[in-house]
Formats: C-alpha cells, structure tokens, sequence
C-alpha cells in the first residue's frame, strides 16, 4: 500500500477521532514518523477540526471553573510540584508511603491470585472425583439390576423343578443324530400341563434352523413349539400339552414345520407313567 | 484571573502547563472548555452530568499533562479524546443507564425538554454529520458519540463488519472534505 493510499484508507481521520483500534493508531504512529507525507495529512486535518469546533462552543456552566481550580487547589496541596525541576524523574517523590502501601497491596494480591488458583484446582479435583464416585455408583446399581433379574429368574426355575406336580422326562441324545451327546429335559406340568424344557446340551443352530419340540401323542408327532438356545441355564416355557407318550426334538427351517424331520432328530425321552 | 490573559502559543502552553502554571491552566479552560463542553453534552445530553464530566476532564488534563506528547498530535485532539472518553464511560456506566431509564419516564409524564437537544445538534461535529448521507451518518454516532466497535455496530445494525468497515471509511473521508 503506498501512502496516497493508506492516507485514503481514512485512517488518519478515525485516529484523530479516537475511533482506531490499538493495532491500527500503533501502526498510524510508526507511519506517521517515516512519512512526511502522512505527518502533513493528520495536520490538516486537525488544525481543520479544531479550528472548526473551537466555533461551535457551548458555554459550561459559569461556576464550573472555580470549582475545578478550587479542586486542583487542593491536589496542589496534598502534593505539591517542583515547578522548577521538572527534568526530575517526575513520579518517584510524588508517592512516599503510598509506594509501601501500593507494593503491600499488590503482593496481597498475588497471594490472593494464587489462592484462588490453589482452591479453583482443588475444587476441579473434587468435581473430577466426584463424578467419578457418581459413575462407579451408576454402574454398581445397574450390574445389581442386572444380578436382580437373574436371581428372580433362579427362583423361579427352582420353584418349578421343586413343584411336586412336575413329571420330569430326560430326553437323552440319539445315536444316530448330529450330536449323540445332546441331552434335554421336559418339566411337565401334570395338573397346569404346562410345558418347560431344560437344555441340557443342543449344539448350536446355524442361521436360518430352530429346534421344534414334539410331543408324540397316540403315535403321532405333535408340536409343542420352537425354540433358540436359551442364554445361560434357564427354563423354556413352551406349548400345553393335554396328552403324551413322548417327546423329542428336532431341528427345523426357522419357523418350525408341520412334521418332523426325522433325520435330524437329536433327542427323545418317553414318559413314565 | 480576568485581564490577565495572555495569548500562548501551543508550544508555550504546553510548555506552561507541564511547569503547572495557574495562568497557563486558566487559559487552557478559558480557551477550550466551550468545545469540549459541547462535545461531551452531543454524548451525554443532560447538562449536569456534562459539567460533572467537564470537571473531571480538567482536572485529568491537569494531571496528566506530563503524559502528553506532541508526537502524538496536537493538545486539542489529546483533550478531545480524553472528553470523548470520559464521556462515553458514563454513558456506559451502571448509575447513568439506570438515572436515563428515571428520566425517560419523567419525560413519559410530565414531556421532555428539548431545547438542549436542538442547540447541540446544530453545533459542532454533529452540524457536519447531519451533511452525510442517512447510512453513513447512522454509522458515525454510533462509532463516535456511542463508542461501538466495529464489530458491535455490525450486530446491532445487522449488516455485514465489511460493509460496516466500508461506510466508515466513507463517512470519515466525506466529514475531511465537509471541514474543509
């Protein structure tokens, strides 16, 4: 930018006016003292201005002046100037006392900084360990939840296998099947005739299969509902069944089918009456 | 302290009033108090608060005066910023804003006064402003006799910082040839 332009920019106007942000009125100043140029542009214009609102005054008040010279009065006398020596290190005689206690303030208040640094990290601490005591108790209440369930689930399974009315058929694996080491058991309930069905031991399905419970009735296959693999031990609560000679089970397409298919059968236990 | 006024130059005023000469000061008030009066009346509006300001203008000039330099530009512009700051902070400050919202409703009641109101728009740098065109004049009371940033008056004017930067530019620019 060449200084025709950077005197167009209005810079030296908003820098008289006070309007220049700090960055920009330093900038101003190195110019100005490079630039004759830019030093002759800021004094038009201030003589300009000056010239033009020492016109346009507004009488203050008539009394104001004897109260600012009774008040300067009164300054003078708290500390009074050396007319004469001026070119003295101005500031220093001006403050006796006032310096101790200005220096006093101010290491109160670097004490009083760094206090409030020291209790401002104390306290993220205590925030910190705090959320994590929150977190740890969140998560015990919620594993409890989950050790709750599951108990509630044993006792119910226990109450089951400890009911008088159950007939219990093992329903050991075939030899001829996929996994002659399967194992079920049937809980029959002889009153409700109820059906719950243990998993001893079933190989797991592939995609697409369920294994279907029978109940062999009169020498016909009936069903008594599908089932997955049961997460855990736990008991299946599947059909009624009224009648029974028998129960097996098979693997079928997911859904279950209208008959077994009797070469994947896995396991079967007869009922003792 | 009437008749004995002298004419100084600036360079001897200065000089007077770094050695704090009482004469050299009651020029300084005799000569420039009027303009700067009116200046800091354009941001405050109520006469009171402006000699209250006034006062403590000169007293600052008084005593800050070693901080002065001629580098810097001339004694005029260093007291007219020291007014127009002054100034400002009171009408940014708490007590004002709160006396304003009290006299607004006196004035709701019992109708305001508006003769202080015309004699300083038609003085001053607002006699000049009211030469700009709407948008750019709107621009220059809120940058001078409001003090926003930039920045504040684009949010509050809800238009672009560029074009804010742009209309500045061109009002400053207009005012420079309105004062020639």
């Amino acid at each position: 930018m060449n200084i025709q332009e950077y005197i167009e920019s209005g810079i030296v106007e908003s820098y008289l006016l006070g309007l220049a942000s700090p960055e920009d009125s330093a900038e101003f100043e190195r110019m100005c003292a490079a630039h004759s140029e830019l030093r002759a542009s800021r004094n038009t214009f201030e003589l300009k201005l000056e010239e033009k609102l020492l016109e346009a005054k507004l009488e203050p008040p008539r009394e104001l002046k004897s109260r600012i010279f009774s008040a300067i009065g009164m300054e003078k006398e708290q500390r009074p100037f050396q007319i004469q020596s001026l070119r003295r290190p101005a500031l220093i005689p001006r403050f006796g006392f006032a310096k101790y206690v200005a220096a006093a303030s101010i290491v109160l208040l670097a004490g009083s900084v760094l206090l409030n640094f020291y209790l401002l990290s104390q306290y993220k601490k205590s925030i910190a360990q705090y959320k994590e005591l929150v977190d740890g108790q969140t998560q015990l209440a919620s594993s409890n939840r989950i050790l709750q369930a599951k108990l509630e689930t044993y006792e119910s399974d226990m109450s089951l296998m400890k009911n008088p009315l159950m007939a219990i058929i093992k329903m050991p694996g075939i030899s001829s099947s996929p996994s002659p080491s399967s194992m079920t058991t049937v809980y029959w309930n002889t009153k409700t005739k109820d059906v719950y069905l243990l998993v001893n031991q079933l190989p797991k399905t592939i995609p697409g299969k369920q294994y279907q419970l029978w109940a062999i009735v009169d020498g016909k296959p009936v069903d008594a509902g599908i089932f997955d693999l049961p997460e855990g031990v736990s008991f299946l609560k599947l059909k009624m069944i009224q009648k029974a000679e028998a129960f097996a089970v098979t693997l079928e397409k997911t859904g279950g089918s209208e008959t077994p298919t009797m070469n994947a059968m896995y396991v079967m236990g007869k009922v003792i009456s | 302290m009437l008749g004995l006024t002298e004419i100084y130059n600036e360079q001897e005023l200065i000089t007077a009033l770094k050695a704090r000469d009482d004469q050299a000061f009651s020029y300084l008030y005799d000569h420039y108090s009027g303009s700067l009066y009116s200046i800091i009346l354009q941001i405050v509006k109520t006469p009171e608060t402006a000699s209250d300001i006034l006062q403590e203008v000169f007293i600052n000039i008084w005593r800050k005066i070693e901080s002065y330099d001629p580098q810097r530009g001339r004694l005029f512009t260093w007291m007219l910023n020291i007014s127009r700051n002054a100034a400002i902070d009171m009408v940014r400050s708490k007590t004002y804003q709160n006396n304003q919202k009290n006299q607004e409703i006196t004035d709701t009641v019992y109708g305001s006064d508006q003769v202080t109101q015309t004699s300083v728009d038609s003085i001053g740098l607002t006699r000049y402003l009211g030469k700009l065109r709407p948008e750019l004049r709107v621009l220059i009371e809120l940058a001078y006799f409001k003090g926003y940033t930039q920045e504040e008056i684009a949010q509050i004017e809800d238009i672009p910082l560029g074009t804010v930067k742009t209309r500045i530019r061109n009002a400053l620019l207009q005012l420079r040839e309105l004062l020639k």
